[in-house]
């Protein structure tokens, strides 16, 4: 081949105009080549897949070459049908001038064989069916490992009792190794509860254990732990991290989640009370709907919305396409959490692509991503009956006290306050401070409200309160006022504006509520903000029924402006069935006292402020204590009072069982409404949507997975989901969890990235094993103590993590070799010839410190403790603070996690970004960790309450040294260490002691 | 490219895998070694320009259109209206009418680049800088919009460039951390410590932050706290020494367990940075004119300058990274807003922030060329997103988000000073003339440190993951 040829794939485009495809000619050279004709599907399309599409395709097209048509290819000119020599791909897919191939650039080169093929295929016409598009074969097909059904396997044989052992014992032997020997019971006690409660054993069960002669002294310790509430305590921990959760929202504005400690407490339960795991995840993803009457199930469901929620992208923006943006990225996080931590399949790969590992197809990510399309993250009843039950018991109390106080208000006032009348109430101080009426339309306007819109002067609408006929905007001339077509005449032009609404109480940016020297805003006092222009009439018939007024009526009220300026500016009028009976101009200095005698005869009583013609600005008209009274009023006589002093008992008994009435539970969860269509989002953009989708799931390949029709309900679509992953034929439920339980037990899964199973992730160390668990699970009814019971009983659980160890049986000599082979064979110890070690996380480190010093507060359950100070704002401020009360001493566990503002200790110490999913938590060794714990002034006064302790509880001076190493170390003190602390302490006191304890490696380290 | 997690390809990554991360200060003094050794770090791909970063992050969004992109056609259509068909959606409002500039803008220096008179100081540095006009952002939000500056991403979770930088060189210093950040002295940038986060990265990548305001400890807990009395350092020695023979003596039953003896390091460490962290933080030895070039005395201006001028001494002293912040997180406006995020008042807002960038980075670019530094120190100046040429409010006195333009510059570590890349459109609405988003920058800041970006890699949750996703191209025409 002609070196010369050998373009760089991206020059090929300017050629493609030089060559012209001619069908016909090269159907005449087919009958030449002898054998069958190239088939395009089976032979060239896999060579294509493999090799080529996965950076020459629609979505990548590195060098603007795409091969997913065939039209794409020859535009490029990389394909010459019937003349491979002209045929550009045949150059860079060959070695020329013993120079290795330009393409693919990744990946092994193609065989020559391959080559061949392409090279008929080119030259007997370039065939390429109608219809066939290429697409990129994902590295993993559905035979990958993962997927298939779990093995029936059978343990080795060997004189092992417990099946782990006998695994992984044969596996060595295959390497040539050898299992550790057993660790000390000091080392396998303390290993015990820390892995299993997260706190250190106390001196005495230390002593007990070390001391015991019965043969299942370990076992029945292991019991023991696996049933104290510790357990939940220190394993929830681990599902918490999977989950992401958080107490804030996290993003820019970080808000807080004061309800959703709720979801916590359920997995500290769950755990405690070995809830079967395959419930424990139905629950997790449809407990609300598959038990709504069952709190528990419900509040499960607060795994769903653990994650971080952008209110700002989701809530507050004003622009759709970032709302949707934020919609596209919280769904994307729920889906993914769920998915990667039932499952361990990272289908978030596939939202912009299909899958480049996995067989998982874009299409199926969007088909999963249907199945919480319905769902929002938000505060939520644990119990809807309960719910029920307190708003039915909410209301028929508040009734009745409206009965008994509208009964008292009547024997006790002669008054009808009439701005309480303008707050919906009944005259007698049931009406809302601070509500109104919409003059535009007689509806109730209970927040402010400014300029008004739609104005139509003169028109009369009525009202929904019982004791207003109606409202208006007064029209210049003759206008309406009553719903019974009264008319007033001779209203004065005004501006035909409005502002906010008649209240009770002053308007929108009122100026003063003080007219004269009384605040009619402060207790007391009454008053209607009447802002021009607007008017109101009362039913004086409704009012005086109402009260039982049958003679003539008083009304008063003290008339003047609430806007600033002292120039009149504003007019008010009141009239009695359309005739004027007191008008005056007003400004900030005026004042007019009104009292009117009204006669049974008189059906309205209508109050309007107008703007006097020089516009409305400021224009506040107040009616200050605006009553209606009888003027003959009722005298009170004994029997009354007494019947007053009944009704007060009453209202008090009422009022009593009002404030009884416990608030129903609420938790951060999830609601769901029906939910909308999904569409494919042709590379993971919200702004191009392509296809419609319906409910499904993954199918590795296989036949689609549906679930249901576009229509089919949040409930159903949840549940169906919950009922795929728990199905025990699904093969990755089992594995990724006993796997998870292994990781956490042994610092590393039998696979090594727990949260993939997939092309990415690690293979299997003892695929066998693995595979048994699995199935010990399902046969175990997917409990989880009894994995855990098993793998911590394993003697292989119970080596010591000594690099050096050797077998009791074995001399020093074999000794040194074994270690020196396991070393070189195995240097990572992913065959287990020992246990590994491990740092303590950064929440037992604190825990364990708490318990040492006497200090831990063991409270469980409710809302977490809060080591910071709060302070409202946009984005709220959390500060810090030491922790140095009890409240602040409970377990890590209950401490209210935010997002944006970590805690910066624990942070150190590796505590994860609940950003985060977080499978499998980094270690990390820094100078930052030992500042932290040398300086931290918690560590320090911890250090002190250590001292105290040790000084109580032991009195001389050896004794407290012993003392302090049994706890923090739980083993006794050696000769020299004592002399070295006692030197210490002697010189600078039992207080720098316990803080160098605190800060060993052998404290944070577990052997 | 994708490599299997199975196989250790260096020996960083086997100290960094084994049993998730042992050993940080071996991988450390490895670094050293091997740096020292072979005269380069770990993931060096090429020869490197620059040694240092310096990134001037400016949170709210800075207004192209008032600072560095001039628009005269938004002088010419001032008041008209700049949506006329209505269809836009802004952040928070609907599109007003255009507004021209706040200040008017100048040509200076001899590349004759435009700047406006919000920045007269930075002006004369305009021969030194690089500016990218047409910088994009996936989000208006300014939470979500930091993080992708910082990290590629728009949600959180990922490692901030800096984590990369030290997870792709390692240290140079032996006594400071390798990224340092200097938070505005108001808190914390939108979306918090997030920002400067690692990540799904290792805990050690993580920035160190150092607080600058005078008289606080810089480091959270280098020294203890004062109530202690009885602790001081004759007593620190004992108790270490005590500390490390415990310590000696538990290694020496397990020998081989390197995370044991990385943590008799690490105290050994934590020791230098009690000496190093407050030599490097006390400014008293700078001369009288540096205090006034960086405006330490000026009360408003002040707290900036001691960023910038800390930055000069970390790059110094051999930090590798140091990202400082102009602002902080954004609160409803009282007199001025706490960052750039001028909704209602640019004038007031941009004015009072501009005053502070403009004498803190024109120091800081004035300072370390007049060293030598410039040249081996990249200067980058961000923010998270644009803001509108439409005015926002009754009276046009503000403007909204903007995610289709803004301009982001560099300066020295290899950059061609002077130059320019890409173009909004007539308006600075929309970058039209080579659109690109912050993974060209960060492709571009690697690339100047000797990194490829496609070849920074770390595996998390089934993804070989890049700080520049699966986008990025180094911008080679701002490269000297």
């Amino acid at each position: 081949m002609n070196p010369s040829k050998r373009l760089p794939l991206t020059c090929a485009f300017f050629l493609a105009a030089v060559f012209n495809f001619d069908p016909c000619c090269l159907l005449a050279e087919e009958g030449a080549e002898s054998g069958q004709p190239i088939d395009f599907v089976k032979q060239v399309a896999p060579i294509l897949e493999h090799h080529c599409i996965r950076c020459h395709s629609v979505d990548v097209s590195k060098g603007d070459v795409s091969f997913t048509t065939s039209v794409q290819m020859e535009s490029q000119s990389l394909l010459v049908p019937g003349d491979p020599d002209s045929s550009h791909l045949l150059d860079v897919v060959q070695s020329i001038d013993g120079q290795p191939p330009e393409m693919p650039k990744e990946g092994s080169p193609l065989s020559a064989s391959e080559v061949e093929v392409l090279y008929r295929w080119i030259k007997e016409g370039a065939d390429w069916p109608v219809g066939v598009e290429l697409r990129e074969r994902s590295k993993a097909d559905g035979s990958w490992w993962s997927l298939q059904p779990i093995a029936t396997v059978v343990p080795p044989e060997s004189s092992e009792s417990n099946p782990i052992d006998r695994f992984v014992f044969s596996k060595l032997a295959e390497h040539g190794l050898r299992p550790s020997r057993q660790a000390d019971r000091g080392t396998l006690i303390r290993r015990i509860y820390f892995d299993l409660i997260g706190l250190p054993p106390s001196p005495d069960d230390v002593r007990t254990f070390v001391g015991a002669t019965d043969e299942h002294a370990y076992e029945s310790l292991v019991d023991r732990l696996l049933a104290s509430k510790d357990f939940g305590q220190r394993w929830a921990r681990h599902w918490l991290d999977i989950a992401h959760y958080a107490d804030t929202h996290g993003f820019e504005r970080d808000q807080r989640r004061d309800n959703a400690w709720r979801y916590r407490d359920y997995v500290i339960r769950s755990f405690n009370h070995d809830k079967p795991y395959d419930q424990f995840i139905r629950e997790q993803i449809a407990g609300d709907v598959l038990s709504p009457d069952d709190p528990e199930a419900v509040i499960a469901t607060g795994f769903l919305a653990a994650g971080p929620f952008d209110f700002v992208g989701q809530v507050e923006t004003q622009s759709s396409s970032l709302r949707r943006a934020a919609r596209a990225a919280d769904l994307d996080d729920m889906l993914t959490q769920v998915m990667t931590s039932t499952i361990g399949m990272t289908v978030n790969c596939a939202r912009c692509h299909d899958h480049k590992l996995d067989p998982i197809t874009q299409s199926e990510y969007y088909e999963l991503t249907a199945i919480f399309a319905g769902l929002k993250r938000a505060d939520r009843d644990t119990s809807a009956t309960e719910r029920k039950v307190f708003d039915a018991e909410t209301s028929r109390l508040k009734s009745a006290m409206d009965g008994v106080s509208l009964k008292l208000a009547k024997m006790k006032a002669s008054h009808i306050d009439l701005a309480d009348v303008v707050g919906g109430g009944n005259g007698y101080g049931t009406g809302k401070k601070g509500h109104g009426i919409d003059v535009r339309s007689g509806k109730i306007q209970p927040s402010f409200v400014g300029d008004l819109e739609n104005i139509k002067a003169g028109e009369y609408s009525r009202s929904q309160l019982p004791l207003i006929d109606g409202v208006f905007v007064p029209a210049s001339g003759e206008t309406q006022i009553s719903s019974t077509g009264l008319v007033a005449h001779d209203l004065p032009k005004h501006s035909g504006k409005g502002w906010d609404g008649i209240r009770n109480g002053p308007v929108n940016s009122q100026f003063s509520t003080a007219l004269g020297s009384i605040d009619f805003a402060s207790p007391g006092h009454s008053m209607i903000g009447l802002h021009a222009n607007a008017g109101i009439t009362f039913d004086l018939g409704a009012l005086r029924k109402s009260a039982g007024f049958a003679d003539v009526c008083l009304f008063t009220t003290t008339v003047g402006y609430g806007g600033q300026p002292p120039t009149p500016s504003a007019d008010f009028w009141i009239l009695v069935d359309g005739e004027l009976q007191s008008h005056a101009k007003l400004g900030r200095n005026d004042t007019v006292s009104v009292a009117l005698e009204i006669t049974p005869d008189k059906q309205f009583l209508t109050l309007v402020s107008t703007d006097g013609g020089d516009g409305y600005s400021m224009d506040q008209i107040s009616y200050g204590d605006p009553r209606l009274a009888d003027k003959n009023p009722k005298v009170i006589d004994a029997a009354t009072i007494e019947q007053i002093v009944a009704l007060e008992q009453e209202l008090q008994r009422l009022d009593q069982e009002f404030k009884s009435l416990v608030q129903p539970a609420v938790f951060y969860g999830i609601v769901a409404e029906q939910p909308p269509e999904t569409k494919v989002l042709v590379r993971g953009n919200p702004e191009t949507p392509g296809e419609s989708v319906n409910p499904g799931t993954l199918r590795f390949g296989g036949a689609r997975v549906q679930f249901g029709p576009a229509e089919m309900s949040d409930s159903e679509r949840r549940i169906a989901l919950a009922n795929w992953i728990t199905d025990p034929s699904n093969p990755l439920t089992a594995r990724v969890i006993v796997n998870r339980l292994w990781h956490w037990h042994f610092g590393r899964g039998i696979v090594g990235t727990p949260s993939d199973f997939g092309f990415g992730g690690e293979r299997p160390s003892h695929p066998e094993l693995l595979d048994w668990l699995a199935a010990e699970l399902l046969r175990s009814k997917w409990s989880l103590k009894h994995i855990h019971r098993l793998i911590v009983t394993a003697k292989t659980y119970q080596m010591t993590s000594r690099i050096d160890a050797f077998q009791p049986d074995a001399d020093r000599s074999q000794q040194k070799d074994q270690t020196q082979d396991a070393r070189s064979i195995d240097v990572d110890n992913r065959l287990l010839w020992r246990m590994n070690t491990s740092r303590l996380p950064a929440e037992s480190i604190r825990d364990a410190v708490l318990s040492i010093t006497g200090k831990l507060n063991s409270q469980m359950d409710g809302p977490g403790y809060r080591d910071f100070d709060y302070e409202e704002a946009y984005a709220p401020i959390y500060t810090y603070k030491t922790a140095d009360e009890p409240e602040l001493w409970r377990r890590s566990i209950y401490r209210y996690i935010v997002r944006t503002t970590p805690q910066q200790f624990l942070l150190t110490l590796d505590c994860p970004d609940p950003a985060n999913l977080t499978p499998r938590r980094s270690v990390t060794t820094t100078a930052l960790q030992s500042l932290a714990l040398f300086n931290n002034e918690f560590m320090l006064l911890q250090s002190r309450y250590f001292a105290e302790r040790l000084e109580r509880e032991a009195a001389s001076q050896d004794a407290q040294i012993e003392l302090a190493f049994q706890l923090a170390f739980g083993r006794s003190v050696s000769a020299d260490e004592r002399e070295a602390a006692k030197s210490l302490m002697n010189q600078y006191g039992l207080m720098h002691l316990c803080r160098v304890l605190f800060n060993a490696s052998e404290f944070v380290n577990v052997d | 490219m994708w490599t299997n997690p199975n196989v250790v390809s260096t020996r960083r990554d086997a100290l960094v895998s084994m049993a998730g991360g042992f050993g940080w200060l071996a991988a450390q003094s490895l670094m050293h070694n091997e740096s020292h050794a072979a005269g380069s770090s770990l993931a060096i791909h090429h020869e490197p320009k620059a040694k240092a970063v310096i990134q001037i992050f400016c949170p709210g969004g800075m207004s192209q259109v008032d600072t560095f992109d001039y628009k005269p056609e938004l002088i010419k259509r001032a008041g008209t209206p700049f949506d006329p068909d209505g269809k836009l959606e802004f952040f928070a409002s609907k599109p007003g009418k255009c507004r021209p500039s706040f200040w008017n803008f100048r040509q200076h220096g001899e590349s004759g680049l435009w700047m406006s008179d919000l920045f007269p100081k930075l002006a004369t540095c305009i021969d030194d800088m690089a500016f990218i006009y047409s910088m994009q952002s996936k989000t208006a939000l300014h939470g979500p919009g930091c993080f992708m500056m910082n990290t590629g991403f728009t949600t959180p979770g990922f490692p901030s460039m800096g984590s990369w930088v030290t997870y792709g060189l390692g240290c140079e210093s032996d006594n400071l951390p390798a990224f340092v950040v200097l938070p505005d002295s108001r808190g914390l940038p939108p979306g918090g410590i997030i920002n400067w986060g690692a990540g799904f990265l290792p805990a050690v990548y993580q920035a160190t932050t150092i607080h600058t305001q005078e008289g606080q400890s810089p480091i959270e807990d280098l020294f203890p706290p004062k109530s202690f009395s009885s602790i001081d350092r004759h007593t620190d020695q004992s108790d270490l020494a005590l500390l490390q023979m415990l310590n000696r003596r538990h290694l020496e039953q397990r020998p081989g367990n390197t995370e044991l003896e990385a943590r008799i390091a690490a105290y050994e460490m934590a020791a230098k940075l009690q000496l190093s962290a407050p030599d490097v933080t006390n400014l008293d030895r700078e001369s009288a004119e540096t205090h006034l070039l960086y405006g330490l005395d000026d009360p408003e201006i002040g707290p900036f300058g001691r960023q910038c001028l800390l930055a000069r001494r970390l790059v110094e002293q051999g930090v590798r990274f140091v990202q400082i912040y102009c602002g902080a997180e954004n609160t409803t406006a009282e007199k001025v807003r706490p960052n750039w995020d001028s909704h209602e008042d640019l004038a007031r807002d941009h004015g009072y922030w501009g005053r502070i960038l403009d004498t803190g980075a024109s120091a800081l670019l004035y300072d370390l060329k007049a060293r030598g530094l410039l040249d081996q120190t990249l200067v980058i100046g961000a923010t998270e997103f644009g803001r509108q040429p439409a005015g926002q409010g009754g009276d046009a006195a503000g403007r909204d988000h903007n995610a289709g333009a803004f301009t982001a510059w560099m300066a020295g570590g290899g950059v061609r000073g002077g130059t320019s890349y890409g173009a909004t459109d007539e308006l600075g609405f929309k970058a039209v003339d080579s659109p690109t988003y912050c993974y060209d920058l960060h492709a571009t800041a690697l690339h100047l440190l000797g990194i490829d970006h496609t070849k920074l890699s770390y595996y998390h949750n089934g993804i070989q993951r890049r700080l520049t996703d699966v986008h990025g191209a180094v911008i080679k025409e701002l490269i000297s």
